[in-house]
């Protein structure tokens, strides 16, 4: 490899973020380093693309599919390349080979007849104003000369300044210690939000909240919005911009939460919980804080901000009829009291199915008093549900056909938010009257022990998870405790636990009865430690991952020679017609296995990110 | 001579009326101090030495026990058919009646009888062969020692301590009748704690009908619910409905009870007149079945024949469901009853009718109770449930480069023409 080869490769590597690198202020050397985090990410390019279109719409696709092509790019680059391609398809028929996007394309572009061409991105202007909407969401920012420190660079020399500025004869005693670590964390916090330079600018000026607005409802930005579009601020030609993949997690997030909430509770439930955190996690950049930078929000909880029902209600689509998706029953059937009840506080631990709902036997109790006066119907929050069926015997289900029982929209988007909040999982906190919020932390660990729960069923049937799940609730128990407890045969129960100690499910602990320590009279202690099992199942991710890139590795290379052939470039583009059919045959079952490695590979990324990222 | 003689007869009616106010006083179990005898009133001017006469004479004639019980001695009645049983055998074998007797519901091993007695083995082998020949007692299996020879009396019904409590048969545990249990329970509580809708909308529904007592027989219950497994089959991700634009406004009029999307993708679903779901009820609903209510259907069903279940039996498959993962329990102002799970996602049509299919061979590989969980990435991939997934390297025995599993999965075995399913050979 000669010089010029080397130059270009890293090019190449720090254009698409792969690298990070510091210049040495005394040496002037420069040091790379691999930045594996982003590299990673690459894998989620798919997820995030899909992620943008239902949330964005297609034309934003587009620009994100670009960007992402691109590695980081300048604004005005990224202009003329759009503007080339806009320009070239208004003159002729589109070259359908060149045009990556037709599909992205084709959809759109037949409900725009008055467009010349159908591009997903019609014109620069439109151009700009997606650019502003994904800085505005954060997905996009700006690349800075910081940005390609590594972390560890970024702290060091953070810390020297502080160190350099406040701290010139060194750190000295606690509290200094703390102040310190302060200034660092403020110091951190600065670099980072080097990057948000755009967004605070376009803050700033125009119609921020109006732009917001048109963004939320859907983001269908294709050319409606004319008006709209003129009115966004040109952005800076020379800021070079790239995918913050840290925002992207978050959306990504919100939607593995909406689909956790759909397999608990319900669709509709768990649209209306989407739109929740869609509005909750406006301001939220990344889904775990920093423990260096943050330490602050860390203390006061999570710092998530509250939505109200207001806000909500005013983002739903209004086509969704949201008295679906419940159960209907008589107003008497229900204790608004318990309903409505307020958390003000994020519960303080993680909290097991029993143990949440033993636990907060006493707080229950000293509300039961209260809950007579409910049902006698005084209670203010009472008239918020839906007026008394016509007779109200205990479990009789309001008759669906009677219009008049039609409760109002607010009420039915309330109803939805209740039942979140009463989930066992915790989907939302009411945390104030009409106010609600995530406790995203101990949420996400509901939701990994979910997952865990879900694999263990599947690898080790039911009855391990059983044995699993009662040994998460009661600690440690001794082997003869557990057939009585789990009501199955002691055999059985041997050999799945077994079984589930060779997956790493559960652990087991010898105690010897006396001195002698005698094997036989040992007791034998079975526990499951949730968090070495999690990082067991991420471990296997991970191995899983490689294999079967490893997999598609050997595929292809056993379909070399078919694979040659689809390269040339009359082949291309026309492999059916052109190749002989055994080999186009072949082609078409490499063509199916890649895709079936891949989206295995994506879904172990599901996999990955809840474990890891979320 | 004659004193003597009228001395007994009149002995002979203390005996008499002394057993027959103890009866009239307790069951065969309690135990009367001295005290308690004389309270009697049957012995004139409460003279101990006569009534302790009397006593004794009964004890003779094994109508009463005698036991040193914490206070003194004590005594408790015996039946007059038990006491016959006595009085017709040897010494050896009532002893080792005795022994069986007192070992009462908890039954007694006989090596017990043998060490206690200091008899000799054989002495008590043919003590007991005859105690079983004339059928006053009978061996038993103790769960908790399966390897111990126990004997009991014939008339008793071992202790649940013994037998394991209701969910033993035999010394065994009785898994069929456990599940066939848990499922009438689950059911239940399903049907009691989600609102079933349906597509249609107009009828109104009341809780879903519940398993009679033929259900656990298989028998033909009447099946109501049209919706089958087809509902299963419908699976509308949440992230579909959540961000798509091109969901079609619900109906007006008869709103289908079911989210919007699944309007527009299940208008292939077969029965599509009435797709049926289940909803999750409003937050604060107050009725969630309790463990009592659930102990009380089940003994109202009548469906454990000769057993009867108590609230605390009820208690443990309700909790080994909520272990399960297929109910959970929920708290609504200090009451705490139970709900199903992932609601949405039950089978909508009636236990017994999927147990008639099971019969017939149909849907086979659905779970009886509950949902099957969804399966993610890990577990999809071959490497997720590979035997040999520590052993598997680049350059090992066992590497992706040679995976069979793979090979299998991707469909690329060519001998075989079993599909790709992604399930792995275990
Ligand atoms: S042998 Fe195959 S299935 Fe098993 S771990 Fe290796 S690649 Fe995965």
């Amino acid at each position: 490899m000669n010089r010029t080869q080397l130059r270009h490769g890293l090019a190449i590597l720090i254009q698409h973020n792969l690298l990070y690198y510091d210049v040495d202020s005394d040496t002037h050397m420069a040091y790379y380093e691999a930045n594996t985090d982003n590299a990673y990410c690459l894998i989620r390019t798919g997820k995030i693309l899909e992620m943008i279109d239902t949330s964005f719409g297609p034309p934003t696709k587009d620009v994100v599919q670009s960007l992402l092509l691109l590695g980081q790019t300048r604004i005005s680059d990224l202009v003329a390349a759009y503007r080339e391609k806009i320009a070239s398809a208004n003159q002729a028929v589109i070259d359908k080979e060149s045009n990556v996007f037709d599909d992205a394309a084709a959809t759109n572009g037949n409900s725009q007849p008055k467009k010349l061409n159908n591009l997903a991105v019609k014109s620069t202007a439109q151009l700009n104003s997606i650019l502003c909407r994904l800085v505005e969401a954060e997905l996009i920012d700006v690349v800075h000369d910081k940005s390609f420190q590594s972390p560890i660079d970024t702290y060091k020399a953070v810390e020297k300044e502080a160190t350099d500025t406040f701290f010139p004869g060194g750190v000295k005693g606690g509290k200094a210690k703390i102040e310190f670590e302060e200034k660092i964390a403020e110091g951190l916090r600065k670099v980072r939000n080097e990057s948000k330079l755009l967004k605070r600018k376009l803050e700033q000026n125009g119609p921020a909240a109006k732009r917001r607005k048109l963004f939320l409802n859907g983001g269908v930005a294709n050319g409606a919005h004319d008006e709209e579009e003129d009115k966004d601020p040109a952005l800076d030609p020379k800021q070079v911009i790239r995918i913050n993949y840290e925002k992207c997690l978050v959306e990504l997030r919100n939607r593995r939460l909406v689909q956790f909430a759909s397999e608990m509770i319900g669709d509709m439930t768990s649209y209306v919980y989407g739109v929740l955190l869609k509005q909750l996690t406006k301001q939220l950049s990344r889904c775990r804080l920093d423990p260096a930078m943050d330490m602050g929000e860390l203390e006061e909880g999570q710092g998530s901000g509250i939505v109200t029902t207001a806000e909500i209600l005013d983002s739903l689509k209004t086509s969704v009829d949201l008295s679906l998706g419940l159960g209907k029953t008589s107003r008497e059937a229900l204790s608004s009291r318990a309903a409505e009840k307020l958390q003000e506080l994020p519960p303080k631990k993680k909290l097991i199915l029993e143990a949440d709902v033993d636990g907060d036997a006493r707080a229950d109790e000293s509300e039961d008093d209260g809950s007579d006066s409910d049902e006698s119907g005084t209670d203010d929050d009472a008239k918020d549900y839906a007026p008394p069926a016509a007779n109200g015997s205990k479990v009789k289900f309001a008759d669906s056909t009677a219009k008049e029982q039609k409760m109002d929209r607010p009420t039915q988007l309330r109803q939805h938010l209740l039942l979140l909040a009463e989930s066992s999982r915790h989907f939302v906190r009411h945390c104030g009257y009409n106010e609600w919020t995530v406790d995203f932390v101990p949420l996400m660990q509901v939701l990994r022990e979910a997952e865990l729960d879900s694999v263990i069923e599947r690898t080790s049937g039911r009855q391990g998870l059983r044995l699993v799940r009662i040994l998460r609730n009661k600690g440690k128990l001794d082997e003869k405790a557990l057939p009585n407890v789990a009501l199955m045969r002691k055999p059985e129960i041997q050999q799945k636990m077994l079984e589930m100690q060779t997956a790493g499910f559960v652990q087991v602990q010898e105690v010897p009865r006396d001195n002698k320590a005698d094997v036989k009279k040992s007791f034998f202690l079975w526990f499951h430690d949730e968090e070495k099992s999690i990082g067991r199942l991420l471990d296997t991710s991970y191995k899983a991952m490689l294999r079967c890139m490893q997999v598609l590795e050997v595929v292809r290379q056993k379909e070399r020679d078919v694979l040659m052939l689809t390269k040339r470039t009359d082949v291309k583009g026309r492999e059916e017609e052109v190749m002989r059919k055994e080999y186009y045959e072949r082609y078409r079952k490499f063509l199916d296995c890649e895709r079936k490695l891949f989206a295995q590979t994506m879904r172990l990324d599901d996999m990955v990110a809840l474990l890891r990222d979320y | 001579m004659a004193g003597s003689q009228g001395d007994a007869a009149k002995l002979q009616i203390l005996k008499d009326a002394l057993y027959d106010e103890a009866r009239q006083h307790g069951s065969e179990s309690r135990l009367f101090t001295q005290r308690d005898l004389l309270g009697l009133n049957v012995i004139p001017n409460e003279n101990a030495t006569l009534l302790l006469r009397v006593v004794q004479g009964l004890c003779d004639d094994k109508l009463f026990v005698g036991t040193n019980n914490h206070a003194g001695l004590a005594w408790r009645w015996r039946s007059k058919e038990d006491a016959k049983k006595y009085t017709s055998l040897s010494d050896e074998t009532m002893m080792v009646y005795s022994m069986i007797d007192e070992a009462g519901a908890d039954g007694i091993w006989n090596r017990t009888i043998k060490f206690k007695l200091n008899m000799h083995d054989s002495v008590v082998k043919s003590a007991i062969k005859t105690l079983e020949t004339k059928g006053y007692i009978m061996g038993m299996k103790n769960v908790e020692h399966p390897n111990k020879k126990m004997y009991i009396k014939a008339n008793l019904r071992p202790s649940d301590r013994a037998t394991g409590g209701p969910w033993f048969t035999d010394g065994e545990l009785d898994t069929a009748f456990i599940t066939e249990l848990e499922m009438i329970v689950f059911e239940f509580i399903k049907t009691q704690s989600a609102y079933l809708g349906s597509q249609g909308g107009h009828r109104s529904v009341g809780p879903a009908r519940m398993p009679t007592k033929g259900v656990i027989r298989g028998g033909a219950a009447p099946v109501s619910n049209v919706g089958d497994s087809s509902s299963r089959g419908v699976k509308r991700a949440a992230t579909e409905i959540s961000n798509d634009d091109q969901t079609p406004a619900p109906a007006p009029a008869p709103a289908p009870v079911t989210a919007p999307h699944q309007s527009s993708s299940s208008s292939t679903a077969v029965n599509k007149a009435r797709l049926k779901v289940f909803l999750p009820l409003p937050a604060g609903y107050k009725t969630y079945p309790t463990v009592s209510e659930i102990a009380q259907q089940i003994d109202k069903w009548g469906i454990t024949n000769n057993t009867t279940l108590s609230e605390a039996d009820i208690q443990q498959l309700v909790d080994i469901l909520t272990f399960d993962g297929l109910i959970e329990p929920i708290k609504v102002n200090g009451r705490k009853g139970y709900r199903v799970t992932r609601p949405t996602k039950q089978e909508t049509s009636s236990l017994a009718k999927r147990q008639k299919d099971r019969e017939a061979g149909i849907g086979l590989d659905l779970t009886l109770m509950g949902v099957e969980t969804g399966s993610n990435g890990l577990t999809e991939t071959p490497c997720g449930r590979c035997p040999v997934f520590e052993l598997c390297e680049e350059g090992g025995p066992v590497s992706p480069s040679n995976c069979v599993y793979f090979t299998e999965w991707l469909g690329l075995d060519e001998g075989r023409s079993k599909p790709p399913n992604g399930i792995v050979p275990a």
